[in-house]
């Protein structure tokens, strides 16, 4: 197989087609699908509406939702940690707040609960890696925010909860909605270098489902500098962080409210005891579980354990039978397969084309019908383009951007895809690069209210851990925006509510009664969750793997 | 004339007037200031230490910046800069291994060939010739002394004039107007960078510097060093002794003053203010 | 159209010990096939976190080489290992407080005065950023320069590892940065007139109209929206 300029030959020939068209591309538009439309190809190709991809749950106060067999599985599983292994007379941190999870939301909830006037040694945040390791660095497209004089909060509002079927939580997505202009300026006293053009008017991007240009970015590190600016700021007013120390279980007190949890240390495999008046759920989301198989754009830690710990102590779920996978992850070359190409890419101007060079989708659908119309493409239509390793995929006419926006655009906007692709020999600004959806995003999760408040009391959550906000389908740019509001809420109203809180004695009898609940319900297994880490050592490996030590 | 510049760290901070009148100067002299795309701190303060290339490294890179640029001559302000970068140069220029050395160590970069000459602006004048200036504010009236300090001249291969018995500065001086007296201090250190942490030193330095230069009449000292600027200037507000204010000027701001060039004089960035005098000789707009 | 690939073995040493691995893998992968499962060293695996800061050497190449596990394929005879950690202080300020003043950074980190502009931290970052310049450009103040050319630092610390002055140039960056977003671009005017409105309670009916709506009139509302070109 001759190698081309990062293709192999027969790739180049479908390359070619593509540049063929293109010239007359650049003045074609695709007209979008009606709503009756959109309907017929999810039914037909999302990978959400196979019924043979989910079950209904056994067990827990969600009992009978439907949910995919993966995450299904964790929460049919026993609890990671024997409560009779556990010593809860001996308080390691004793604190006002426990944040699980150091990714955007955490980092957010310890800045807004310092602001409300929790001191920072009366907190703590336990991460499962390292501070920032998240899916919050990863995001490159941007956030939203109705800001223009053309835009409005409510026409957000409109945006949202259309794109996620009308079926999202109205309180939350007016929280989202209208909290959002505050938290960029929020971002701006911080420092965050979003792009404006130079008397400071934001330079904003449309996004898939979205009426306005309203696309707040930072180049293409939208998520990394907003992560990064939060972090070090935690660190200036110093944070208490524990690092490679994941919860595993929260703990309970005699009243039933939840009052700290259980961390593993996994480098000393020690486990301490935390005992607080309330804590906020930050754990992000579970691409991690490969759902159906998919690759994932998502990090090493995105494992769900958050959805599981909350189950544990009873907390409610919410539209968790519905997955976000991305229209565009990279489906070649095969060391990067899965990886996110930013909707950004689509955003400013790139159209998806079959292997004949053909555009065959309106390039900024709802993720969900984009992605619908992808797979379609491919195994209903057989036009997409197979890889050396057998996988199928559309073209992203990358090339385009430079033609419509300008000779340097796509270096400029799109650095880190640009850099991503070079490493592996290929040059997105001169050739189109080939996508295939990827699992990107937990829609739903543990359901709260416009206070970040979930079904039980002292447990607080924000970010991806939790649903309700997008309903059944998240709109780009509706996450990151999604963990700074409600990471900001169950901050402030976590500081709210432990002033008037003492915790009673420690437990962890929910842990025993979920066992119960298992047994009850017929659940036969050795699975045990949280997760913690997906493992990725290979079979040889694992086969002639010893448990000794 | 095009020529690249090299700026130097201080120029672009707490030297910034001297920056400023000179790229006004330029401007009027048709001198083409190619202000370098890419430059690091010069290295401050030559490495005598025959063995520490290390140390080398910062003034060769910009060299191989000036080279990638297309030029063969570099121009600078400082005379820190000035010195630190010629010595290195010099250095290379007459020891083929080291330079092979360094060039080798230096992989990411084109080699050095050794090809480049750092020219200081005030040799850059003398070229064109001081007669020459379009002189229209002349300095009547004002008696200055020039200071070069030791950094222009020392050591003599990379003097920018006889380093014993210089007269560039005074030549450009008369040139503009100004009654330029001589004094015997102005080849003293200034102390340098014992101002961090010996600031008596310095203090003691300045008084004798700026009480010889009064004796012999002059109403202001003029120099090209930045950070005999700072010695002489602001330590004046340390000394013991007691000096009535001198005021301390670059000469490429006199050279604005001459030119009729105002707007970026930047006085208020002394500590001794120099406007008043300037304009109780009438020599301000 | 798909050609079976027979998947090719190499030999990799991981920490000086030989592993076979198939051809193709990134370093991440490989060392994971090989058997080991990271509790460090992995991240985002996608090139955003910089926590997988990679050391290795190549067959018969003399040079010290870095690069990030997840972003960089695994090559026969490669020498490597992962950096699990690297040590740096960071800066303690409140940013209120600073000024977008030159001598801000160096005031804060006085070690970058001791760069000799060796560029061993450019040769180091697996960003390609000119980080010797970033952190020149931060010692003469030039704040702009050194916020642009450390934009897309992952702040992986190799530059840090390398330096031989001990800087830590990737909290001289994030420091350039904060102090450049706040103090140096300008103020979005129509961010600001909108948060009034929102405090005016400008929006607050229309908001109130729609939480409200029935499923049917909303879903009308949605279809007939107009889209911005
Ligand atoms: C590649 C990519 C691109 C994206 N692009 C965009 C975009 O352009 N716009 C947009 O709005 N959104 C985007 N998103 C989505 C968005 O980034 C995330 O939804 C959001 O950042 C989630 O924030 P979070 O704080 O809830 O979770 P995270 O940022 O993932 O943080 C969760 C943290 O909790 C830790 N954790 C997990 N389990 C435990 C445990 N048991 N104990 C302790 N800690 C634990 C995790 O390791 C992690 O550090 C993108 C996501 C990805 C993956
Ligand atoms: S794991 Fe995040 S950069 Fe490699």
């Amino acid at each position: 197989m001759e190698m081309i300029r990062g293709y192999p030959d027969y790739m180049r020939e479908s390359i070619e087609k593509v540049e063929k068209t293109r010239p007359q591309r650049l003045k074609a538009t695709f007209k979008a699908m009606t709503l009756e439309e959109r309907e017929q190809i999810l039914n037909e190709y999302h990978p959400d509406y196979k019924p043979e991809a989910k079950r209904d749950l056994k067990i827990g106060p969600s009992k009978g939702q439907r949910l995919p067999h993966e995450v299904a599985d964790l929460l049919e599983a026993h609890p990671l940690i024997d409560p009779d292994d556990v010593d809860l007379s001996r308080v390691d941190y004793d604190c006002d707040i426990l944040i699980i999870g150091g990714g955007g939301a955490g980092t957010v909830a310890a800045l807004w609960a310092h602001y409300s006037g929790v001191p920072v040694d009366r907190m703590l945040m336990t991460t499962k890696l390292r501070h920032g390791d998240s899916n919050s660095m990863m995001a490159q497209g941007g956030i939203q925010a109705a800001d223009r004089p053309e835009d409005s909060p409510p026409r957000h509002y409109l945006d949202a909860i259309g794109g996620g079927h009308f079926t999202n939580k109205p309180e939350l997505v007016k929280a989202l909605t209208m909290d959002a202009p505050a938290i960029i300026q929020w971002h701006e006293e911080l420092g965050v270098m979003y792009d404006k053009d130079d008397k400071g008017v934001m330079m904003e991007l449309s996004g898939g489902g979205t009426s306005r240009k309203r696309m707040h970015s930072a180049r293409d590190y939208t998520g990394m500098e907003i992560m990064r600016a939060i972090r070090d700021e935690a660190r200036n007013i110093e944070v208490p962080v524990l690092e490679f120390c994941p919860a595993v279980e929260l703990l309970k007190d005699d009243q039933g409210r939840v009052a700290g949890a259980v961390l593993f240390n996994m480098e000393t495999d020690q486990y301490y005891v935390v005992r607080a008046k309330a804590v906020i759920m930050a754990t992000g989301g579970f691409g991690r579980l490969h759902i159906q198989g998919f690759a994932t754009t998502n990090h090493y830690g995105a494992t769900a354990d958050g959805l599981v710990m909350a189950y544990h102590v009873g907390a409610n779920l919410i539209d968790l039978d519905s997955v976000q996978y991305h229209p565009t992850g990279a489906a070649y070359p095969e060391q990067i397969v899965g990886l996110l190409v930013t909707e950004k890419v689509r955003g400013l101007g790139a159209q998806p084309v079959n292997k004949n060079g053909e555009l065959f989708v309106f390039p900024l659908e709802p993720r969900d019908v984009e992605s619908a119309n992808f797979i379609r493409e491919c195994y209903g239509r057989d036009n997409g383009i197979i890889t050396p390793t057998g996988m199928k995929g559309v073209w992203l006419d990358s090339p385009m951007i430079d033609d419509l926006k300008g000779e340097g655009t796509i270096r400029k906007n799109l650095a880190a895809m640009v850099r991503m692709f070079e490493r592996f020999g290929i040059d997105m600004t001169k050739d189109p690069i080939l996508v295939f959806p990827t699992l990107h995003y937990q829609n739903g999760g543990v359901e709260i209210n416009d206070k970040a408040e979930t079904s039980v009391p002292g447990l607080f959550a924000g970010g991806e851990v939790e649903g309700g906000v997008h309903g059944k389908n998240r709109l780009m740019g509706n996450s990151l925006l999604d963990y700074n509001v409600f990471g900001r809420r169950a901050g402030i109203n976590a500081a709210e509510y432990v002033k008037k809180v003492t915790p009673g004695k420690l437990s962890l009898d929910h842990a025993r009664k979920y066992e119960e609940a298992l047994k009850n319900a017929g659940v036969e297994t050795d699975r045990k969750a949280p997760m913690l880490l997906p493992d990725y050592r290979g079979n040889h490996v694992l086969s002639r793997a010893l448990d000794i030590f | 004339m095009k020529i690249p510049y090299y700026p130097g760290c201080t120029l672009k901070t707490t030297a910034k007037p001297f920056e400023d009148t000179t790229k006004a100067v330029s401007e009027v002299l048709g001198i083409e200031l190619l202000e370098m795309p890419r430059w690091n701190c010069c290295g401050t303060v030559y490495s005598l230490a025959s063995d520490d290339l290390m140390h080398q490294l910062a003034p060769i890179r910009n060299l191989i910046r000036v080279q990638d640029m297309g030029y063969d001559r570099v121009t600078t302000l400082c005379s820190m800069c000035y010195n630190t970068l010629e010595q290195a140069n010099q250095l290379v220029k007459g020891d083929p291994e080291k330079l092979e050395k360094m060039n080798s160590f230096m992989d990411q970069e084109k080699d050095y060939t050794g090809g480049v000459t750092v020219v200081h602006y005030l040799t850059l004048l003398k070229e064109m010739g001081f007669d020459s200036l379009p002189v229209k504010n002349p300095l009547k009236g004002l008696t200055v002394v020039p200071y070069y300090g030791c950094l222009l001249l020392r050591p003599e291969e990379i003097s920018i004039d006889n380093p014993e018995r210089p007269t560039i500065m005074a030549e450009l001086l008369a040139a503009l107007g100004a009654t330029v007296v001589d004094h015997p201090y102005k080849l003293e250190c200034c102390g340098s960078y014992h101002t961090v942490d010996y600031k008596e030193v310095v203090c003691e330095k300045t008084y004798h510097i700026l009480s010889s230069a009064r004796k012999r009449g002059a109403e202001a000292v003029v120099l090209s060093c930045p950070l005999c600027e700072f010695n002489l200037d602001f330590r004046q507000k340390d000394l013991e002794q007691e000096l009535a204010p001198m005021p301390i000027l670059y000469f490429s701001q006199l050279l604005a003053v001459s030119l009729g060039l105002f707007d970026a004089l930047g006085f208020d960035q002394h500590y001794v203010d120099p406007e008043p005098l300037l304009k109780e000789k009438g020599l301000l707009r | 159209m798909t050609e079976d690939i027979k998947t090719r073995m190499i030999k990799v040493y991981i920490m000086g010990r030989e592993y076979e691995v198939p051809e193709g893998l990134t370093i991440m992968k490989a060392m994971e096939y090989a058997g080991y499962r990271f509790i460090r060293g992995a991240g985002c695996r996608a090139g955003f976190c910089g926590a997988c800061g990679t050391i290795f050497r190549k067959k018969d190449e003399y040079k010290f080489r870095t690069a990030l596990a997840c972003q960089t394929p695994a090559e026969d005879g490669m020498y490597l290992t992962e950096l699990p950690f690297v040590p740096a202080n960071k800066a303690e300020y409140e940013l209120e407080e600073l000024t977008s003043e030159p001598s801000i950074i160096v005031s804060l980190y006085p070690e970058i005065a001791r760069c000799v502009s060796c560029n061993t931290c450019t040769k180091a970052c697996p960003q390609d950023l000119q980080v010797m310049d970033y952190i020149q450009a931060s010692l003469r103040g030039d704040i702009n320069q050194a916020a642009e050319l450390s934009f897309d630092c992952l702040q992986c610390g190799l530059c840090a590892a390398r330096c031989p002055a001990d800087i830590v140039h990737y909290h001289v960056g994030q420091l350039a940065r904060r102090v450049y977003g706040k103090y140096v671009l300008p103020r979005s005017q129509h961010l600001k007139e909108r948060n009034d409105e929102i405090k005016a309670g400008a929006f607050d009916q229309e908001m109130e109209k729609l939480t409200a709506m029935g499923l049917e009139q909303l879903k009308k509302l949605y279809t007939e929206r107009d889209i911005e070109k």
